[in-house]
């Protein structure tokens, strides 16, 4: 938190914009999703390493959003919404990777799977 | 050791010098607490998609290789990425006191929201003029859901930008215009990092 301005656009929060962040943001996330893109059209990776790319790809894109467009840091006026992400952030795994987990283990166990599971895709 | 005087008729509670809470900063992290619970809510979409996207969730119907292109998804994903950057320089505009400049790129950026939109009905109603809409299959249900809620969000942004556009000239840049202006920053931002995760999970991982 900071401190009481008389001017709103004296607030910290406002000071912080940024064109270069801004443009930055922009365009770090543009080549890296156009990054991710070329290689799923490529389709030259097998499945797990293909998903790792892609993912670290995403995870690039997602802290360059946090870093240059939210301006999150650990200045005074963005502290707290740094802590509470980094709070946050645990749930999201813990709820996507416990909920895919069971519901994984309950089908292997309870579905019986059909023969052929691959099906045509758009990119064929 | 320290002595500390009972409260009585002279007791001062508040410091006109305080540097407590100001009402924007309050505001503003009050606000990204909600979008922390909101980011929760796709959380679950997101798990959701997961689960049901395999030919049991299809029951005979398509499942995402058939139905998503990510060469289609890139233009959104320029459109709302660009929307973004079109907001984020009005406030840069916001910093300079300049009403024209906040109100230009607002304008841009809902324009660039509503090509976005246009992709998304475009996409949806065509899967539901082929018969795969969303009362299909559990899969379709679930994909339907996860890109129906990011296109209301989308929408409700638009709508908080269009009272934007009426309440800058009329209100000016006073303390509530402006923790909405930055509120609506973060709730802009927020829409184009759930489309990124969209984007990869759904039309790439989805279509490999």
């Amino acid at each position: 938190m900071s401190a009481p301005h008389s001017n709103p656009l004296d607030h910290p929060e406002v000071r912080q914009a940024s064109t270069w962040r801004y443009l930055a943001g922009f365009a770090a996330t543009i080549v890296l999703m156009q990054a991710a893109l070329t290689v799923t059209l490529r389709q030259h990776l097998p499945y797990t390493e293909y998903t790792l790319t892609i993912g670290g790809l995403a995870l690039a894109s997602l802290l360059a959003q946090a870093a240059l467009f939210f301006g999150l840091d650990i200045s005074r006026a963005q502290i707290w919404k740094s802590v509470s992400l980094v709070l946050t952030v645990p749930l999201f795994i813990l709820s996507v990777g416990l909920t895919v987990w069971m519901f994984q283990s309950l089908m292997q166990r309870t579905m019986i799977m059909p023969h052929n599971m691959t099906q045509p895709t758009m990119l064929q | 050791m320290a002595t500390q005087a009972a409260p009585g008729a002279g007791t001062r509670l508040f410091h006109p010098h305080f540097e407590g809470h100001d009402q924007i900063s309050a505001r503003t992290l009050g606000f990204w607490l909600y979008m922390l619970s909101d980011a929760l809510i796709f959380t679950g979409l997101f798990v959701a998609y997961a689960v049901l996207n395999n030919p049991m969730g299809a029951a005979g119907g398509p499942i995402a290789t058939q139905i998503v292109n990510p060469v289609e998804g890139i233009w959104q994903t320029y459109a709302v990425l660009g929307s973004v950057a079109a907001y984020s320089l009005a406030t840069v505009a916001l910093k300079k006191g300049s009403k024209a400049g906040v109100m230009a790129g607002i304008v841009i950026s809902i324009l660039l929201a509503l090509i976005f939109l246009g992709y998304e009905v475009r996409d949806l109603m065509g899967l539901m003029a082929q018969g795969h809409g969303p009362d299909r299959s559990g899969f379709l249900s679930a994909f339907f859901v996860l890109i129906a809620t990011h296109g209301l969000h989308m929408m409700f942004g638009i709508l908080w930008m269009l009272v934007m556009l009426v309440q800058i000239p009329t209100l000016g840049f006073s303390p509530n215009v402006v923790a909405r202006l930055l509120n609506l920053r973060m709730f802009w931002q927020f829409q184009a990092t759930v489309w990124v995760l969209v984007y990869v999970y759904v039309y790439m991982i989805g279509a490999f």
